[in-house]
């Protein structure tokens, strides 16, 4: 029998689960976290290799973890195994389902690019003239983003943009731009665009994570228990309030079913999982909308450019070397007319050298041509935004199981015309800045990854004010169930450029706030 | 948690006694309850060495044909030749680790390396009649230069089969020799592309698996 009670129900520990529990305990409120994997001790799991001492010299084990380009023989073991874990998808329309399993999930491996949402964003319909606005502004999130900014010690450059607003940042400082990023700045700037920097999450001892930066604080409290291993299948109602009031889970070493009790759950296991557990528990979607509207953003576009004074090891100091940041800066007033909806912003990387794929050549005359490239190549890359579509979705798909028996998700995502022009007008946008600025142009493609590549995937539990049309409340709560809470990127609207995290991280605080003063006050 | 899980970790102990603790214990061959009682303190013991197996032994080739694998190496002397001090891919035994590769690999990149090498050596007996492995360095240009194309995109293989097998083979061919340990015994300088070059000079955070679902 079990002996202690929770409050809270925590599913997943990650950035959104970690801020649930930190927020939530330190409001008194004791809280069980369920994770579906173990925790990883990093001095333990973790060791310096040769390439020539792992089994597959580097390759990794052929067909292992085919929808995770991310993955390689140094970090295969990080990722979910696709058989213990598989999804399905129809052959002709790949997505990359990238997950962490690990305590922390994957908030031990982000990119800590730290960017608010803005009003072009929150209030799409409006700009674009179709979709749906957010229920909530940049107004009712900045408070959480300023507290969440703060946690994560996120640093940047203010610049007063309304498609990029500031956050509160602990650190403004950058080193001088590199003669070729104060070009390529110059370049922009003449066109209208404005070359900002990296927001980057700072964190401490080189982790931002859920573990060091969240966990520790709800653990600290005496208010949390994590329970490690254990696989959520249902969320289980009660029969008399209609009410969530836990769920049932597997160990995931026996197998063994246990079910545990709450008075609320908190669904962070990110927004696919969370989805899958949903729907598998089948509550919550009065509204038929649950699944659809998958959305997450457009990585790839890849335009190199050469600055030839920078061959054969010849730059001069201060020539090559650092990074700009170019934010969305299509479609910002109506008068911007293109033939794509939203924008995208573009990554420009100084110094770096060229892909030998690059060149259709073979032995010495390829290797003259690649050292001869070396550290002279300027690069930009395209985070874009994809429209959030009704057609794009997930349902389960009874006729496959995972290895602890639970029905799989099926997921069906394909780009549209919209993604095709945005993108290009991305690379033709590169290249021609590049060409202008004297530069050999060595690769331009306006190809891009398979949904799902960026590991932004939002939006399938979208909130709104009509319960029949969304499935969250602003508060991020079920509209059939207020005990109900989803505080991972499930509840997004649309997706934006930005990576997601901080907007992640600031819609789990402001729901728990709102959970919590609610469990206060006895409403819920 | 650290502090919880090492806590657990301590109780635990006594249990499943280390190997060390064991060792200490052995001069009273009748340990006393008392001793049987104390929990142990987990202790470090050293590492032995131990000696990597490319080092005492060669990899068996034995997926590809003769044929085949006579013009894998010729398309390794040929693609990645010893450069600049450092091993090309015959010295770095990539054709052998290659043949290892494609034998565990997906049967899509089976059929491309087989057809790929049984194409490069029938065109070398209607164009210069004798097998791949046989030809001459401008001989075997003539077959391979009109094969490679510029690529721009990791995922974007050309369609025509062959230009695939050649642009699949020669990347292939560069990561197994960048990769290998003669490459990181022949000098320094790091090799340009391939999949090493995210390694840090051959060198990588590696990942051991965490805690694995043991399966009966």
């Amino acid at each position: 029998m079990a002996t202690k009670q929770h409050d809270v129900l925590i599913v997943g520990s990650g950035h959104s689960g970690g801020m649930a529990a930190k927020i939530l305990t330190e409001k008194g409120i004791s809280c069980l976290m369920l994770n579906a994997g173990p925790e990883a001790d990093l001095a333990r799991d973790r060791t310096m290799k040769s390439a020539h001492e792992l089994p597959y010299r580097g390759f990794g084990q052929p067909g292992r973890l085919p929808h995770v380009f991310q993955a390689n023989e140094y970090n295969a073991n990080q990722w979910v195994d696709e058989k213990e874990n598989p999804y399905t998808h129809p052959p002709e329309a790949p997505y990359n389902w990238v997950r962490v399993r690990l305590l922390g999930g994957r908030s031990l491996f982000w990119a800590r690019q730290s960017f608010r949402l803005s009003d072009y964003e929150f209030k799409a319909a409006d700009i674009d003239g179709t979709g749906d606005n957010w229920p909530i502004s940049l107004a009712d999130l900045a408070p959480f983003y300023s507290r969440v900014e703060q946690i994560f010690r996120v640093s940047g450059r203010k610049e007063g943009w309304p498609q990029f607003p500031d956050g509160d940042f602990t650190d403004s400082s950058f080193p001088p731009d590199s003669e070729t990023i104060k070009r390529f700045t110059e370049l922009a700037t003449k066109r209208g665009i404005g070359v900002s920097k990296w927001r980057f999450a700072q964190g401490r001892d080189g982790l931002a994570s859920s573990i060091n930066l969240l966990l520790p604080d709800a653990l600290a409290t005496g208010k949390l228990d994590i329970v490690e291993n254990a696989i959520v299948r249902e969320i289980t109602v009660d029969k008399n309030t209609g009410l969530a009031n836990g769920a049932y889970f597997l160990d995931r070493h026996s197998g063994r079913e246990m079910h545990v009790k709450a008075r609320a759950v908190v669904l962070a296991a990110g927004c696919l999982e969370t989805t899958r557990l949903l729907l598998n528990s089948g509550i919550c979607n009065s509204s038929g909308v649950m699944g659809h509207y998958l959305v997450d953003q457009m990585y790839g576009v890849s335009v190199v450019a050469s600055v030839p004074e920078a061959r054969d090891g010849k730059a001069p100091e201060n020539l090559m070397g650092g990074s700009a940041f170019m934010p969305r800066f299509r479609n910002l007033s109506k008068k911007d007319k293109r033939d794509f909806i939203k924008g995208y912003c573009l990554h420009i990387s100084s110094g770096g050298d060229a892909n030998p794929q690059f060149f259709p050549l073979y032995g010495e005359e390829l290797q003259r041509k690649v050292d001869s490239y070396a550290g002279s190549c300027v690069s930009a890359g395209i985070f874009g935004e994809r429209v959030a579509r009704y057609e794009n979705y997930v349902r389960i798909n009874k006729d496959v199981k995972d290895a602890w028996g639970i029905p799989v998700l099926h997921i069906e995502a394909r780009d549209s015309e919209n993604e095709t022009n945005l993108r290009r007008d991305a690379a033709n946008t590169a290249e021609e800045l590049f060409h202008e600025a004297g530069w050999e142009i060595i690769c331009n493609t306006d190809q891009v990854n398979p949904p799902g590549y960026s590991i932004h995937e939002v939006g399938t539990c979208r909130m709104g004010d009509n319960p029949k049309t969304s499935v969250l409340n602003k508060w991020c709560q079920s509209h059939d169930m207020k005990n109900l809470v989803v505080v991972d990127g499930a509840s997004f609207v649309t997706c934006g450029w930005q990576n997601p995290t901080m907007t992640i991280l600031a819609l789990s605080m402001r729901a728990s706030d709102h959970l919590g003063e609610q469990m206060r006050q006895g409403s819920v | 948690m650290k502090r919880r899980k090492f806590v657990q970790n301590l109780l635990a102990a006594p249990a499943v006694a280390p190997l060390a603790a064991q060792t200490q214990q052995r001069p009273s061959a009748q340990p006393n309850a008392q001793a049987r009682q104390t929990p142990q303190q987990p202790q470090e013991i050293a590492s032995l060495a131990v000696t990597e197996v490319d080092l005492v032994a060669a990899t068996q080739p034995h997926y590809f044909t003769a044929d085949q694998f006579s013009a894998l190496q010729k398309l390794a002397a040929v693609l990645v030749p010893p450069l600049k001090g450092k091993p090309g891919a015959v010295d770095a035994h990539a054709p052998e680790f290659l043949d290892f590769l494609i034998s565990v690999s997906p049967a899509e990149r089976q059929s491309l390396y087989r057809n790929g090498l049984e194409s490069l050596n029938r065109m070398a007996q209607d164009q210069f009649h004798t097998n791949f492995h046989g030809l001459e360095a401008k001989q075997a240009d003539a077959i391979i230069r009109p094969l490679l194309v510029a690529r721009y995109w990791p995922q974007d293989m050309p369609e025509d089969p062959l230009k695939n097998f050649m642009a699949q083979i020669h990347e292939d061919l560069r990561t197994a020799t960048a990769n290998s340990r003669e490459w990181a015994e022949g000098g320094s300088s790091s090799p340009s592309g391939g999949r090493v070059r995210r390694f840090n000079r051959g060198r990588g955070l590696y990942w051991r698996p965490i805690d694995p679902v043991v399966r009966g």
